[in-house]
């Protein structure tokens, strides 16, 4: 998979969690039941003791993380925000696991929306620990108005001002 | 002028030579980037290494904290803390009329209906966190009567829930109906550990005070009482109630209607829609 295509899939993906997990912060806030097709099941697992962490919302940190995410995705492509990217990716992935440990084990109820983030976070992962472990794309991710020449061996990304 | 022979052959040694050198170069630098990309690699397989310890050790912190704010200390009958519960239970409802499944005067305006399961933790939360208020101020203000019914939710098994109920039930027959369901919240184990077995309900009854342990052993095998549970349950069921705590207010003698607070544990938005109610 090209870096662009990489860097796109990942951004599809973080544009649903941000979807989902800015719901779920505001279902929580305005104390209203969430949209479920699975009865009163995502109220349960929303209203439960688990759906804070610290007096903190878990569906605000989960949107902490996405737009987070979000940013460095928006922004320039380095070994940096890979890694951060790579570690929030993680964090947020082994932070779903426990709470859909909980909506099995302690809350015995299922919300759809926090295991579509849940699905998204686990897909997100690995994707940001191989993009890198790779490390620098061999072809430079071209942004708009920038063309590559090859010059003495290395890639070299010129923008039209230049 | 061409230049003289030995220097024409250095020249041609020369040309071997330097394309030697460039071809040395080229190795010896195609050997740096390749120990650099190793290097790199094993840096980053070290990175991804130490956030990965950093996660799972982050992971073990929330369960084990969140694991034990939900772990209820079981508090059991006839120790201190339960004699500590009991009094405090006492002086909440000490002279409140009770009668059967309600707690209040009959003539109270405004009616609660309050949807619980004996076993669930957030109707525990809502029992010992906002009801304590609800009740001083507005039930023993004569504005409100609240009545307890059943929905099964976090109790598992369903003859267990029916026990459960049966009992408390049967404890209304004495007209101690709260006195029971507030020490059964009050001293809930830990959800799903099986903590409600015959001995626990025993020992629950046993700390009402002025209980009839053998009227309510008898009562708790009436056909009206298993009736009134399966009511419950209907009635659950056409008010569109899914999870416990769910709440029907309204005045008394009308209509009730779904009522969602802003929170289990402050009493702000339940007294404000009471409040309401009273004064229409």
């Amino acid at each position: 998979m090209s870096a662009r295509t990489l860097r796109i899939t990942l951004t599809v993906f973080t544009l649903a969690g941000l979807g989902i997990a800015s719901y779920l912060t505001y279902v929580h806030y305005a104390g209203i039941k969430p949209v479920c097709t699975a009865g009163g099941s995502c109220e349960k697992v929303q209203t439960s003791v688990y759906s804070e962490l610290a007096g903190v919302p878990v569906a605000l940190l989960g949107l902490l993380i996405y737009m987070a995410v979000f940013g460095l995705l928006l922004g320039p492509e380095n070994e940096s925000t890979r890694f951060a990217m790579m570690a929030l990716t993680l964090v947020g992935f082994a932070f779903s696991a426990y709470l859909t440990y909980r909506e099995l084990f302690s809350i015995h109820a299922i919300c759809e929306w926090c295991a579509s983030s849940a699905a998204i976070l686990t897909l997100m992962a690995p994707l940001s620990v191989w993009r890198f472990l790779r490390g620098a794309p061999s072809r430079p991710v071209i942004g708009p108005g920038q063309r590559s020449v090859e010059s003495r061996g290395q890639s070299v990304v010129l923008s039209n001002n230049l | 002028m061409s230049r003289p022979a030995h220097l024409l052959e250095h020249d041609h040694e020369d040309l071997p030579r330097k394309q030697r050198r460039e071809r040395a170069r080229a190795e010896r630098k195609a050997l740096e980037q390749a120990a650099a990309t190793g290097v790199a690699r094993r840096t980053r397989m070290t990175q991804l290494g130490i956030v990965l310890a950093v996660v799972v050790v982050g992971i073990v912190v929330v369960l084990l904290a969140s694991g034990e704010s939900a772990t209820i200390k079981r508090i059991a009958p006839e120790t201190a803390a339960a004699r500590n519960v009991t009094h405090g239970i006492g002086k909440l409802l000490a002279g409140i009329p009770q009668s059967g499944t309600a707690l209040g005067q009959p003539t109270a305006p405004v009616t609660l209906q309050y949807y619980g399961d004996l076993e669930c933790p957030v109707c525990r939360a809502f029992t010992i966190g906002a009801l304590p208020s609800i009740i001083q101020k507005d039930v023993r203000g004569g504005e409100l009567r609240v009545e307890y019914h059943s929905l099964q939710t976090a109790t598992r098994e369903p003859e267990v829930f029916n026990s459960q109920q049966l009992a408390a039930l049967a404890a209304g027959k004495q007209d101690k109906m709260w006195n029971f369901i507030e020490t059964f919240y009050h001293e809930q184990g830990e959800e799903d550990s099986g903590y409600v077995t015959e001995s626990y309900i025993q020992g629950i009854a046993r700390q009402v005070h002025g209980l009839n342990i053998a009227q309510w052993t008898s009562d708790r095998g009436e056909d009206a009482l298993a009736n009134q549970v399966q009511r419950d349950a209907q009635a659950a069921s056409n008010a569109g109630l899914e999870g416990t705590p769910a709440f029907l207010l309204g005045r008394s003698g009308g209509t009730l209607r779904r009522f969602q607070p802003s929170s289990y544990t402050e009493p702000g938005s339940f007294e404000a829609a009471i409040d309401k109610l009273a004064k229409a």
